[in-house]
């Protein structure tokens, strides 16, 4: 008995697991290489076995051959397993931002629940719903495969446009960044002065605050923490040419924009203006803002996805 | 354009293994005696490729194994089937065909 050869078809024993015939394999390939050590040079030593058995091939290498089972996804359906886990974690992502804003825990299908939570846990419960999307198209994608049919995956071509978006001519992203930069600074000035930015009067001299200090002022910062994501989202575009940046910084200024659009839905109307308005206009405003903010929401959701859905399939060609 | 032709090679090997092997197997033979029989014939084939594929076709019932355990080293030796015949028939006629149409295709260009 040879220790290094006996090591050998150990290691193409442990390749072989569970298939019956491994015995056979083994005594099939010692008998091969003592063969051929005996008769092409001087009787089997360890030293001659080490270089017939290094010529015959890598444990792993030799095991492969004798397997040839079916793949687990079929490589017809192998590129919507990410193209399919980035939409659904996408879609995935959008309800956990959705939960963290109001901190309400909701489940979509009977499997996909979205726990209500802070803002910071998004960070530690993200990674989980990703490998919960993975884990979830796998399985499917797996028994689609098991099952031998022709099933033809459906892509949405209209709904999310994923075609690479055109870029818009440099000189103008710069204007528009120029443009938010003087709205945003504008801005700033007047929450500095005044601690918001919601102001009426007849002219500047008499201005004053529309709404009470408290949420005035958390609405102001949301909002001027929109313009400043959006403005520099603007200048990046401007100085960047690379697609996959513009779509990441696209992509954190809608979770900023949705984080911001939450924190506004979260004030109490009845306790916002700093002004007498009649009870009837009070409803009426309050029912076409929170539309008008949930529209926009939905809005920002839906650019958010197609992002995210963007940079997984990037991410996939490469 | 090496490595291009090796991968190219590697895949035409495939289905001419298989033609090979039930050739040589008309006379019972065993799996290091085979890659001797090629190598003398200045035609290499890889030994960890020989045997899965002698696996692969006594499963499908083309040849036949049996270990011979009389000599001083037991051996299996195969030997073609009635089934292997047939499929090897068929495989030679595929062949043919193929080596006609590029013999075609190869004239003509000589005589252009």
């Amino acid at each position: 008995m040879y220790k290094n050869l006996e090591t050998y078809l150990e290691e193409i024993s442990h390749f072989l697991s569970g298939r019956e015939e491994r015995e056979e394999i083994l005594s099939e390939i010692r008998s091969h290489i003592l063969e051929k050590a005996e008769r092409e040079g001087e009787p089997a030593t360890e030293t001659s076995l080490d270089k017939i058995i290094a010529a015959y091939g890598r444990p792993r290498q030799v095991a492969d051959k004798y397997l040839d089972g079916q793949p687990i996804i079929a490589p017809a359906y192998q590129r919507f397993l990410f193209r399919y886990t980035w939409l659904l974690f996408s879609f995935h992502f959008v309800f956990i931002v959705i939960g963290a804003i109001f901190k309400k825990s909701f489940s979509i299908f009977p499997f996909l629940f979205i726990p209500g939570r802070d803002i910071a846990d998004i960070f530690l419960y993200t990674p989980t719903a990703f490998l919960t999307d993975f884990g979830i198209v796998a399985l499917v994608l797996y028994y689609i495969t098991w099952t031998g049919k022709e099933t033809k995956l459906p892509w949405p071509k209209f709904a999310i446009d994923l075609n690479e978006a055109k870029p818009v001519a440099r000189i103008a992203t710069m204007i528009g960044a120029g443009i938010m930069l003087a709205l945003t600074v504008v801005a700033v000035r007047l929450f500095l002065k005044f601690q918001t930015i919601f102001l009426i009067g007849s002219n500047f001299e008499k201005l004053r605050p529309l709404l009470l200090p408290k949420p005035g002022q958390l609405i102001s910062l949301a909002i001027l923490f929109m313009m400043a994501a959006g403005t520099i989202v603007l200048f990046i575009k401007a100085f960047s040419a690379s697609r996959r940046l513009a779509y990441w910084v696209d992509a954190i200024a809608d979770a900023i924009t949705l984080v911001m659009i939450g924190l506004a839905l979260h004030q109490p109307f009845d306790f916002l203006f700093a002004i007498d308005l009649p009870p009837r206009s009070l409803a009426w405003m309050h029912t076409s803002l929170t539309v008008t903010m949930l529209i926009f929401a939905l809005m920002v959701a839906f650019d958010l996805v197609k992002n995210l859905v963007r940079l997984g399939r990037r991410r996939l060609v490469k | 354009m090496d490595n291009e032709l090796g991968s190219i090679e590697t895949e035409m090997k495939r289905g001419f293994l298989q033609l090979l092997v039930l050739a040589v197997l008309e006379k019972d033979a065993y799996g290091y005696a085979m890659v001797q029989t090629f190598r003398n014939m200045d035609y290499e084939i890889e030994e960890n490729t020989l045997y899965p594929l002698l696996r692969r076709l006594e499963k499908r019932g083309l040849i036949k194994g049996k270990w011979e355990l009389s000599e001083e080293r037991p051996r299996k030796f195969y030997a073609v089937t009635g089934a292997g015949r047939e499929m090897r028939d068929g495989l030679l006629g595929i062949w043919k065909k193929q080596d006609t149409i590029i013999r075609h295709f190869m004239e003509e260009k000589r005589h252009v």
